[in-house]
This record gives C-alpha cells, sequence and structure tokens, in this order.
C-alpha cells in the first residue's frame, strides 16, 4: 500500500469515507488498531505476565517455598563441581526452572526477583529521562536563543560521549551504594538528550502552526501556550519515545550487570545471571537460557509494541 | 485531416478495492482530444481527475482495476504491461506534476534529469544529449542556461523549477502533454507566467493538452473544451465557453459562484468572510 | 568549505578536551588513592608519600590535569633526577597494576579491535544493505516478512546471549569450530578464521538486523516519493529507475549512521570482546575497570571519545559531498 503515490491514499480516503457514524476518538481508535494485531496482543500479553511475575515474586517465592537467597545443596551434586542434579539444569516440581550450580539457588526466584529489579531500573529511567527529554526539549525548541543554545550544546556533548564505556567507568569509580538507583542516574544522563532532541524538533514545528498563533492572537501567555496547544500535540510522540526507550534501559542494564559493574551479586538482575553462568555454559546451558530467553522475550514484546504503537499513531496523523 | 483524434477515452472506469469493498475512483468516462487543443479537466480533490490522467500514462498503482478504453492515434493504452507503457511515457505523453520540489529528485542536477529522459528513448552521446537539454531549457526560459544546467532542484525558485519540468515534457517532443495542477503550488504572478509558457510552447509544438486543475479560472484561460467532476463522475462538459455562460449542472453553478469577479463590490467584503 | 572544516575540527578538539576533563575529574573525586592501590600490601606511609610525589598526586587538580594535558601532547617524566621515568607523548601515564606504558598497552591491543571491527562491518553492510533492499522490493512477500523476523530478534537479543548459544552449538555441542583462542594471522591463518568468525557473526547479527530494518524503511519511503513517479513518467528503465533514483536517497543517511558504528567499535568491543576473550582495547577496557587501574580505564576512555568525535567530524564531511543540499548551505 505505501508504494502508492500519495495522492492515492488521499483520494481513496475522501472517497470511502463513511457518512455519519460519529468518528471515534484517536485514542480508541489506535487502540482498536492495535488490538487487531496478534503480535501487538502477545507482546502485551507477555508484558503483563512480567510485571506480575516481578510484582508477585515474594508470594510466589513463598508458593514454591524457594526464595531467591536460599540455597538448596540437596539440589546439586557436590561430586561433580556443583552442578545441578536432574535433567536440564535440575528443573524438576520443586525447582521449576531448575537450580544454579555451585549453591542450589532456586532460578525461578531469582528470574522472578530479577524481573523486579530490571523492571524497576528501566520504568524509572524512562521516567526520568522522558520527563528531563520533555521538559528540556519543550524549553529548547519553544524559547529558542540562548536556552536553546546552552541545551542543545549539552545534548551535543553528552551524545558525542562514548557513552558505554563512561557509564562503565563512573559505575566501576562510583562507591557501592544503592546500586539500582545509581543505575538509574546513569543511565538517565546519556539517555535524556535522545528525547530531548526529538521534542525539541517538533516543537519548533508546532510552534509556528496556525492553532498556536491563533491561541497567542487571543492573547494566551506562554504557559497555556505550552500546556494547552504545544504538550498534547505532542503526546503520541512521547508516548512512542517512551515505550520503545523501556527496551533500550533493560538491554543496557542487562549489559552493565553482564560485565559487573550494574547490579551487584548477591542481587539478581537478568544480565548478571547471564554473566554468572558463563563460567558453566558448556556443562549447565540450561543456566543462561532461562534468563536469557526471558531477557529477549521482554525487549522483543516492548520493540513489537512499541513498532505497532508508532505506526498506528503515524496512520492517523496521515488521515 | 486525420480522422482519428490524438486520444478517445470511451467509458473509463477505475476501481480500487478498500477494505470497505470495491471504490470507483472514475466512472464511466469518455472524452476527446484532438492536436493542438487543450482539454481542461475540472473537480475538487478526489473527484477523480488525477487518477485519469495515471491511467493514460499506465501509471495507478497495480491494485487498481481499469475498464473502458483509452485510445492514442487509435492504439489502445488499457491493458498494456508496464514494460509496453514504457515506450509512451515521455515519448508520446508526457506530465507536468503539481509540486516541482518533490517531484525532481533532489540528489541530482536538473541536466541529468532531463538528459535521462533523452536518452532512455532516443540514445546517443551525453554530448548530444546535453545540446538538446541546453536547448529545451532555453525554450522554456531559463537564463544562463549553459551555467543553471548543472544546477540542483533546490538551488532554483519554485516557478524555475516548473518551467525545468516542462523543459523535461517537452525535449522528447510528446503528442499528449498532461499538466496537473501545474501551477497549484507557485505565487499568482508566477502562475500566469507559467499558464502563457504553456500555451505558447502548444503553439510551436502542435500537441494536444489535457490540464487538470481544481480552479476554474485557471481553467478558463488556457482549455477550449472542459470536463468537470465529481465524485468520479463527469457532471458536465462542453466548451469553455458554454460552461461559462450556461452551467447546467448544480456543481458547476457552484463552483462558479465561488470564482471572484471583477464587477462584484462585495467581493473584498466576502474574502474577509470566508 | 575549508573554514566549515576548520570550525568543524575546532569543535571536536574542544569536545574531546571537555570530555578528558570529565573524566579526570570523577577518577580524581571518586576513586580510592591511586598511590595505595600501586604500593599493594606491603607498604609504609613513607613509600606512599614518595610515589604521591612522583605522580603528582600531591598536587592540586588544575596541575594535575594540566600534567596529564601536557603529557598527551607533548610528553612528561615522573620524578626528576636520575631516577625520572621518562614518557613520551603521547603519554598516557602507566599502569598501576603491571607498570606498562599506557599507551602501548592500547595500541598493541588496538589490531584487535580493528579486525573485529572491519569484519563485522563487511559482514553487517551486505546482511543489511542486502536484506533490507531485498525486503523493500519484495515488500509484503513471505522473504519480506522472514527477513523483518529475523530482524527484529537480532536487535532485541542480546549479543551475549547469542554468543553463548553459538558457543554452547557450534563449539560444544556441534564441534564445528574450536574455542576461540588468541592467535596471530601468520601462525596459524585457519585457526585465526575461525577465532574471529563467531565474534564478527556475533557483533554483525545485532548491527545487520538495525541496518536492515532501517534500509528497508528509507527504500520503501523513496519508492513513495513524487520523484519516483517522475522517473516513471519519463518513462526510465525499472533497474535504472531502482539504482540511480532510489538506491541514493535510501542510502545517504545510513552512511551517517555507519560512520558513527564504525567509530564507536573501533574503540573497542567490550561485551563481545570479553565474551570471546578477544585481547583488544575493549577487554583491557573491561579488565582495567575490573581492577580500577584508573590510567587505562582514562586512556581507553579517551580513545573511544577520540574516535567517536572524529569519526562524526567525518560523517559530516562525507555528509556534504553526498547530499547536495547540504553541500551549499555549509557554505
Amino acid at each position: 500500500m505505501s508504494t502508492a503515490p500519495s495522492q492515492l491514499a488521499i483520494e481513496v480516503d475522501t472517497v470511502g469515507a463513511s457518512p455519519g457514524g460519529g468518528a471515534p476518538t484517536p485514542a480508541r481508535r489506535v487502540i482498536s488498531t492495535l488490538r487487531r494485531s496478534p503480535a501487538v496482543v502477545l507482546s502485551v500479553a507477555y508484558i503483563v505476565a512480567v510485571v506480575l511475575l516481578a510484582a508477585l515474586a515474594p508470594v510466589l517465592a513463598s508458593i514454591t517455598g524457594w526464595g531467591p537467597y536460599t540455597y538448596d545443596p540437596e539440589a546439586i551434586n557436590a561430586d561433580l563441581g556443583g552442578i545441578p542434579i536432574g535433567p536440564l539444569g535440575g528443573i524438576s516440581a520443586e525447582h521449576w526452572f531448575g537450580v544454579e550450580p555451585q549453591n542450589g539457588r532456586d532460578i525461578f526466584a531469582r528470574i522472578a526477583q530479577g524481573a523486579q529489579v530490571s523492571l524497576l531500573i528501566a520504568v524509572s529511567a524512562t521516567l526520568v529521562t522522558t520527563v528531563v527529554g520533555v521538559v528540556l526539549g519543550m524549553v529548547a525548541g519553544f524559547y529558542g536563543g540562548w536556552a536553546d543554545q546552552v541545551i542543545s550544546r549539552v545534548m551535543d556533548f553528552l551524545m558525542a560521549f562514548p557513552a558505554l564505556i563512561f557509564m562503565i567507568a563512573l559505575l566501576s569509580a562510583l562507591p557501592a551504594g544503592n546500586r539500582p538507583a545509581l543505575l538509574v542516574i546513569v543511565l538517565s544522563i546519556f539517555g535524556w538528550p535522545y528525547v530531548a532532541r526529538v521534542i525539541r524538533g517538533q516543537t519548533m514545528s508546532l510552534k509556528n502552526r496556525e492553532f498556536v498563533e491563533a491561541a497567542r492572537a487571543s492573547g494566551a501567555g506562554n504557559w497555556r501556550i505550552v500546556s494547552r496547544e504545544v504538550l498534547p500535540n505532542l503526546r503520541g510522540t512521547i508516548i512512542v519515545l517512551a515505550t520503545l526507550a523501556v527496551p533500550g534501559y533493560i538491554g543496557t542494564e542487562a549489559g552493565l550487570s553482564f560485565l559487573g559493574v550494574g547490579v551487584m551479586p548477591p542481587t539478581p538482575s537478568w544480565g548478571q545471571m547471564i554473566a554468572s553462568a558463563v563460567g558453566w555454559y558448556t556443562v549447565d546451558p540450561m543456566f543462561f537460557l532461562i534468563p536469557g530467553t526471558f531477557l529477549f522475550l521482554t525487549v522483543l514484546s516492548f520493540t513489537v509494541f512499541g513498532d505497532h504503537l508508532q505506526k498506528a499513531l503515524d496512520a492517523g496523523d496521515a488521515a | 485531416m486525420n480522422t482519428t483524434p490524438l486520444l478517445e477515452i470511451e467509458h473509463l472506469t477505475i476501481t480500487f478495492p478498500t477494505g470497505s469493498g470495491p471504490v470507483d475512483v472514475v466512472r464511466d468516462l469518455s472524452a476527446v482530444l484532438d492536436a493542438n487543443r487543450t482539454l481542461g479537466v475540472v473537480g475538487e480533490s478526489g473527484s477523480g481527475k488525477s487518477m485519469t490522467s495515471l491511467a493514460i500514462m499506465g501509471l495507478l498503482p497495480s491494485t487498481a482495476r481499469v475498464s473502458g478504453s483509452i485510445r492514442l492515434n487509435g492504439q489502445e493504452l488499457v491493458g498494456k504491461t508496464d514494460r509496453e507503457f514504457r515506450t509512451i511515457r515521455g515519448e508520446k505523453v508526457a506530465m507536468v506534476f503539481q509540486d516541482p520540489l518533490s517531484s525532481l529528485n533532489p540528489y541530482y542536477t536538473v541536466g541529468l534529469q532531463i538528459e535521462e529522459a533523452y536518452r532512455s528513448h532516443r540514445g546517443g552521446s551525453r554530448r548530444a544529449a546535453r545540446a538538446v537539454v541546453l536547448d529545451a531549457l532555453e525554450r522554456v526560459r531559463i537564463k544562463d542556461a549553459a551555467r543553471r544546467i548543472d544546477h540542483y532542484p533546490h538551488q532554483f525558485s519554485g516557478g524555475m523549477r516548473q518551467r525545468i519540468m516542462i523543459a523535461m515534457a517537452l525535449c522528447l517532443e510528446p503528442e499528449l502533454l498532461i499538466a496537473d495542477e501545474p501551477t497549484t503550488a507557485l505565487d499568482v504572478t508566477v502562475q500566469a507566467q507559467i499558464l502563457d509558457l504553456l500555451a505558447e510552447l502548444q503553439q510551436e509544438t502542435g500537441s494536444g493538452m489535457i490540464f487538470i486543475t481544481h480552479d476554474l479560472a485557471v481553467v478558463s484561460q488556457v482549455a477550449e473544451d472542459i470536463l468537470v467532476m465529481k465524485d468520479g463522475d463527469v457532471v458536465e462538459r462542453g466548451t469553455a465557453e458554454q460552461i461559462f455562460s450556461n452551467p447546467q449542472a448544480a456543481y458547476t453553478r457552484s463552483l462558479l459562484d465561488a470564482l471572484p469577479r471583477i464587477d462584484d463590490p462585495f467581493e473584498e467584503l466576502r474574502g474577509t468572510a470566508r | 568549505m575549508v573554514l566549515y572544516l576548520l570550525r568543524r575540527i575546532l569543535s571536536a578538539l574542544g569536545i574531546l578536551l571537555l570530555i578528558s576533563l570529565f573524566t579526570y575529574a570523577i577518577f580524581f573525586l571518586l576513586s580510592p588513592d591511586p598511590a595505595v592501590l600501586i604500593c599493594g600490601k606491603t607498604c609504609t606511609p613513607e613509600r606512599i608519600d614518595q610515589i604521591r610525589g612522583q605522580l603528582g598526586l600531591d598536587q592540586p587538580f588544575w596541575v594535575q590535569y594540566w600534567e596529564f594535558l601536557r603529557g598527551l601532547v607533548a610528553g612528561r617524566s615522573y620524578g626528576d633526577g636520575p631516577s625520572a621515568i621518562d614518557c613520551a607523548a603521547p603519554c598516557l601515564g602507566f599502569s598501576f597494576q603491571t607498570n606498562e606504558s599506557v599507551t602501548n598497552m592500547i595500541t598493541s591491543r588496538f589490531p584487535v579491535s580493528a579486525t573485529l571491527a572491519i569484519g563485522a562491518a563487511v559482514l553487517w553492510l551486505l546482511a543489511g544493505i542486502g536484506g533490507g533492499l531485498l525486503s523493500a522490493v519484495k515488500q509484503g512477500t513471505w522473504w519480506d516478512r522472514g527477513a523483518m523476523m529475523v530482524a527484529l530478534g537480532g536487535i532485541s537479543l542480546p549479543n551475549y546471549f547469542v554468543a553463548l548459544i553459538l558457543q554452547y552449538v557450534l563449539v560444544v555441542q556441534l564441534q564445528i569450530l574450536p574455542f576461540p583462542t588468541a592467535v596471530e594471522f601468520g601462525e596459524n591463518p585457519l585457526l585465526w578464521f575461525q577465532s574471529y568468525l563467531m565474534p564478527w557473526l556475533v557483533l554483525a547479527f545485532a548491527y545487520a538486523s538495525m541496518y536492515a530494518r532501517l534500509v528497508r524503511t528509507n527504500v520503501i519511503d523513496t519508492l513513495g516519493e513524487n520523484f519516483m513517479r517522475t522517473a516513471r513518467a519519463k518513462g526510465l528503465a525499472a533497474p535504472l529507475i531502482l539504482r540511480r533514483h532510489a538506491l541514493r536517497p535510501a542510502l545517504t543517511p545510513v552512511v551517517t549512521l555507519f560512520g558513527m558504528d564504525f567509530a564507536g567499535l573501533l574503540g573497542g568491543a567490550l561485551i563481545t570482546e570479553t565474551v570471546f576473550g578477544l585481547n583488544g582495547v575493549g577487554k583491557l577496557a573491561a579488565d582495567s575497570i575490573a581492577k580500577n587501574d584508573q590510567p587505562v580505564i582514562m586512556g581507553v576512555t579517551l580513545l573511544a571519545a577520540l574516535f567517536v568525535v572524529f569519526g562524526n567530524v567525518i560523517v559530516d564531511i562525507l555528509y556534504t559531498v553526498l547530499d547536495p543540499r547540504v553541500r551549499v548551505t555549509s557554505r
């Protein structure tokens, strides 16, 4: 369809426009578009499942009887270097996802606990970068002048930074303290410019649109224009940016934890679990396959959802 | 004189499948155009006027269903393959589009973009083609053409870009020129220049022209015959004079009423009220 | 143009200077005393003072930073008299752990990172651009859907996870490849190739997926442009339309992305090098971070920044050549 000249879409649309039958609100239209896609439904279902897993981690631990930090020497074979007893990394009715080699901690409990840690970090970093990015992006785009100069320079500087190496260096130099909070701060410092850049551009173009000029002509102040005219028009963009930021931060947090500078043991995070599985991958592949699969599916689900959301919102703009 | 007209369209219907069943964007359209004449097609966006021109060029999307007949010099165009259409596009029928900036590729010089049109039909060396291009640019009154030939589209003004599109269309001396809203994106003064240029060039080459527009004022300056279209149907046809002096369809009358008239003392008032 | 170039290079140097200042300040403020680290377990207060004096650690921050910069440009020597240690420009100091010159450590490991980056880049450009193009042209077909599904997986799979799966399947289970080892090309070309093959594939998979998605979107967008309709209306042959009118507009943005990605990789692929035990700059960075070896961390951070910042400059210059619209405004 997209190969057709743009003119066609317009002509067919006007001809095919249904008379009467009140137009659905944009939000409802987007949701009904999304619900028709099986990929989106599956992604959302998976995300909900992981969120429940994270939220109910303590409850689940009491049901299975195994917490994330409990050792189970019965489940491992001390004579064979501590590999889990039984096939597939010791999967059994007692240990649903098997146990860790050497200490026998329950992988299911650690996955649930890890989901909590990983999601908390990613969602917090997304919130912080979105708020900071939207505010600074709008200030730069709306006021221009020296405010724009300063903010744009800082953004250029942060985006030119070799972020990963620097994050690692910074995290390794920082004292242990509250690791998840430190991760959120470090991820946010390097994350907000990517939000602000998009918001700045869109604000600049919105600023000159008729409805903003009309509001200005009718005597609305800057604050009123920004909150009533500009911000509502950025809503779609902000939602898409935030949705696509979550998998990015989940991946980065996992990468940092994998390298040993993120979440510190014994606190589990999926990336850190994979890191501890590296030494065991030849004898106990389930140890890295389980957290890896959870990580992969979570990033995938958020990406699929974000992609489709963006498409649905774009289609709404074109009509 | 040859009895076959340059272009003969009979019972042309164009249908698109959509989510809510097939939609006719053009219904049962018939028209005849002779060389040296101009047919104006008037209608709002969505009336099917652009679809008609794309059907003549064979440029409709592959999902479109076309029935009826389009004959160019007696040769049937409906049902031709894309490959067969290639010898017609540019060579026999050329087209000038609405937005000259987006219709030119920003990555190549205007010289190259005209040259490739010429060479893909006539072949020959780049040198020979360049001479043709230069001549075409001079014919559309591009000043300093020898230097401008190596410039990129963004280095020209809107009116100049449309002149380049016209030069591109004319370098192969087509028998039929389709101008699809060629002046809509331009300032009023530039509009008049482009219309004059088109009329002048038509005089020189003797080609037929289909002039598509939503603007009755513009079409009155260029066309001898006029079709008025609405929602895929032809609602009125006749000579320009008939249509302006004695419009039959209510839709045509509403279009005429919307035109500003010089003897109307309230024109300015109404203009601000709109 | 010359003026533009000069301005661009100057601003790049400015950013580098700022990055070095930030990095230096963070280590100065946050790290434990390097003298204690160097001194080790059998240490006396006198010995610590001596080390501090020799390294200039007793000086205020700005003096230390200035000495560091001077060392980078002109070289410096630690301590005075006959016991002074010379460090030729560009001097990044000496490792706290091994006493090796940081500059030497980096230059000796750089070829590994470059080999990894170049090999992966060749693979991902071929697969990414080829796959994306094919998907765009065959939009909506099974090929397109399949390729985009694989690409979606590629951007969602963490590369260390792919690395572990690949190693487990190819090395442990199927035994097609040997365990990766650090071997020079001259010693054993086959083993060298086999050792790099998995890192290349893992790195290329992620990038190729991203590029395929980008190229597909760009080509489809370009095919919908008005100038494509003009090209068809002129009666050009389909292959010429695709080659000339669609490819160049669609692929020009890829140049920017590639410049940045490749420059980033030259500064070391931390995770891939660590997982496969490749002794490149990335692994050096990871190792020195684990050991809190500040001069080395400082060195690799600056090297990575150098590549990213100058990669940016090169991309900007390339863009003025590739996109005629940029060419004129930059004058």
